[in-house]
């Protein structure tokens, strides 16, 4: 089974970069010989289509505001609940759930699975190279728990 | 007065905010369109070693990192005053034309095209590039794909990374051709032209050969009389890598050709209460407000923008097309060039139009033997404190400015993003729409509501250069609300 582990955002937008910073420690948890591939890219919809066609499983792992939420909060989701939503990644394209679909229709190997981690973000508004705080402490935990989901994968 | 707000629009970067201001007897009084805007770009570049720029830049949206990257790379020529090698000048010009194929026709198929190919009052479930694939065959989805993946694969050839290239150096390019690449290259513009003249086609058969459709593309409510910017060569042909800018009246006749170095002199950016958006206008007429006309500054920097102040195409097949277009309008060559399209909707057209100029051109470059010249770099050996560079982005005229001290590192930036040229404009379109579609508290429906983003959306605007959050939640929400701003009515959709 061929899998990739994705991080979005764009690392010069404060919280919004948090999915690159995890995907890259994840890429130091991982090693050079791991079966798993990993990418950082900064656009959803059919660019994330581009990078992730031809694996079975795909994780994405970014940033995310839900109105009222608690900074640092950390979500979880899978392709299915997309579906529902046909949310995700740059609306200057299309969503995700969308580019899938059109990938099918194309006739290329899209993942089977993909799952979603998000963390709740405090700003994604203001140019800067830090995480905030809250942001900053949530993401070994979601490191970890990527690193589980990808073993129990394996097995 | 009542309030609709329709928040945010399906299918845009960033999140947009449509608000619709009723009279007392129910007509639409003003339209607003605002958006949340990213903060402390200047400062967080203050500081900076200005040779930075071009890898800061082009993450600055994921839409457009070729285009910052280009016009950052050009301000830097001119703060280190080099001129760049001959070769450095067409691989630059190459890997442009190739970001073109891809932005134009993703445009077409996933963002713009819905409206006309499934239709605007479709839902916006299907309102999409699944939609259009249904209608114009599942090959096409195919075509699309493998459009977008040989073009990103020749901007990480040349650019050293896809998406965001990284080749961009002052004086130059930092990677030369060789020349199989070149013939790869060759190859995937060959394939371009034949997509672009594809894709003109659908748009012949599925949106001229519609009567619906082409009377939409006629019809008044998007008919804006401004003046036009874009950039044209030394005969006054399209160039969206380079050459001077041209800003056109509405009847046509030039009223300005600028340098971009000079922008400060004809450009100037004018502010409202309401929102953060700038407004630029045109110095030497002035801030009318939001109005049509000669008398005003409003301009407007789109694909039709361009086509309407070039005298024509610089590649063969471009031209046929610009002149099909133009003659469709019923406009006559005068003077050796036509007189400008208003119809706004017809900025979709010039877009296709402008795919398949970016196709050929590619295909000249990727053709020409001096591309492959190893020569690919001046060393700059001086800092002259101040550069300015422009490119056309696909949303309209790009300048990137940039002050320095002695050593090279930055003390003031200040861009003005293809987007926001069109602000103005934007606002107008909306109001016309809403006016052809709102009358004396007639019940908002639906199909009204979208055509009042299809006037939005043809100027393909990049609201503000963020990238994204997931998942997200952007339902559609439409709030009228009475004179002292109570909720009247609340009618929600969920997003496409």
């Amino acid at each position: 089974m061929r899998s990739i582990v994705v991080g979005l955002g764009n690392p010069v937008l404060s919280d919004d970069a948090v999915g690159l910073r995890i995907v890259e420690q994840l890429r130091r948890e991982l090693g050079d010989e791991s079966d798993t591939d990993t990418a950082a890219i900064c656009c959803g919809g059919l660019h994330l289509l581009d990078a992730i066609a031809g694996y079975d499983r795909a994780v994405l792992i970014d940033a995310m505001v839900t109105p009222g939420a608690q900074p640092g909060r950390i979500h979880t989701s899978s392709l299915a609940a997309l579906r529902e939503t046909r949310n995700s990644g740059s609306a200057h394209d299309t969503s995700l759930a969308v580019a899938l679909e059109l990938g099918r229709m194309a006739g290329l190997r899209v993942p089977a699975e993909v799952r979603i981690w998000a963390i709740e973000a405090a700003d994604v508004e203001t140019f800067g190279e830090r995480l905030t705080p809250e942001v900053e402490r949530a993401a070994p935990e979601v490191v970890k728990q990527v690193m589980q989901a990808l073993s129990e994968g394996r097995r | 007065m009542k309030r609709i707000s329709i928040n945010p629009v399906t299918r845009l970067e960033g999140h947009g905010n449509i608000e619709i201001f009723l009279d007392a007897e129910g007509n639409v009084a003003n339209t607003y369109f605002q958006v949340p805007e990213l903060r402390g770009f200047e400062r967080f570049c203050v500081g900076r070693p200005a040779e930075d720029m071009p890898v800061i830049t082009n993450r600055i949206c994921g839409v457009c990192p070729e285009a910052h990257h280009m016009a950052s790379t050009k301000a830097l020529d001119a703060l280190f005053g080099v001129e760049p090698p001959p070769a450095a000048q067409k691989i630059r010009e190459l890997l442009y034309m190739a970001f073109f194929v891809v932005d134009h026709a993703t445009h077409f198929y996933a963002l713009g095209g819905p409206d006309f190919i499934v239709g605007p009052d479709a839902p916006p479930a299907e309102r999409n590039i699944l939609g259009v694939m249904r209608k114009v065959g599942g090959d096409t989805a195919r075509a699309v794909i493998d459009c977008r993946a040989r073009n990103h694969e020749a901007i990480r050839m040349l650019g050293g990374r896809g998406i965001n290239p990284c080749a961009g150096v002052p004086g130059g390019w930092s990677k030369a051709v060789s020349r199989q690449e070149r013939t790869a290259l060759a190859a995937t513009a060959a394939a371009n032209v034949e997509f672009a003249l594809f894709t003109l086609q659908v748009f012949d058969s599925v949106v001229l050969g519609n009567d619906a459709y082409r009377a939409m593309l006629h019809s008044e409510a998007f008919e804006q009389r401004t003046y036009y910017m874009g950039t044209v060569d030394q005969r006054n042909r399209l160039n969206v890598y380079d050459g001077v800018i041209r800003v056109v009246d509405p009847e046509g006749c030039e009223f300005a050709r600028y340098r971009a170095a000079e922008y400060l002199e004809h450009v100037a950016e004018h502010v409202e209460p309401w929102t953060y958006l700038k407004f630029p206008f045109l110095k030497k007429v002035g801030w009318k407000g939001f109005a049509e006309g000669a008398g005003s500054g409003v301009y407007c920097a789109t694909p039709l923008a361009r086509l309407n102040v070039a005298d024509g195409m610089a590649t063969p097949r471009a031209q046929e097309q610009y002149e099909r277009m133009f003659e469709a309008f019923g406009r006559k060559k005068a003077g050796g060039r036509y007189a400008p399209v208003h119809h706004r909707l017809a900025t979709h057209w010039a877009r296709l139009i402008e795919l398949l100029y970016a196709a050929e051109r590619m295909a000249e470059l990727a053709n020409d033997e001096e591309i492959t010249c190893p020569d690919v770099r001046r060393i700059p050996e001086r800092v002259t404190g101040e550069g300015i560079g422009s490119v056309e982005a696909p949303r309209g005229t790009l300048i990137h400015h940039y002050r320095t001290d002695e050593r090279g590192v930055l003390t003031g930036v200040n861009l003005i993003v293809g987007t926001t040229n069109n602000h103005a404009p934007i606002a107008m379109s909306i109001g016309k729409a809403a006016r052809e579609f709102i009358r004396a508290g007639r019940v908002v429906e639906e199909g009204m509501l979208n055509r009042i983003e299809m006037a939005l959306r043809l100027y393909d605007p990049c609201l503000s250069c963020a990238t994204h959050a997931l998942p997200g939640c952007m339902p559609l929400v439409v709030r009228i609300r009475d004179a002292a701003g109570a909720e009247l009515r609340c009618i929600r959709r969920s997003e496409a």
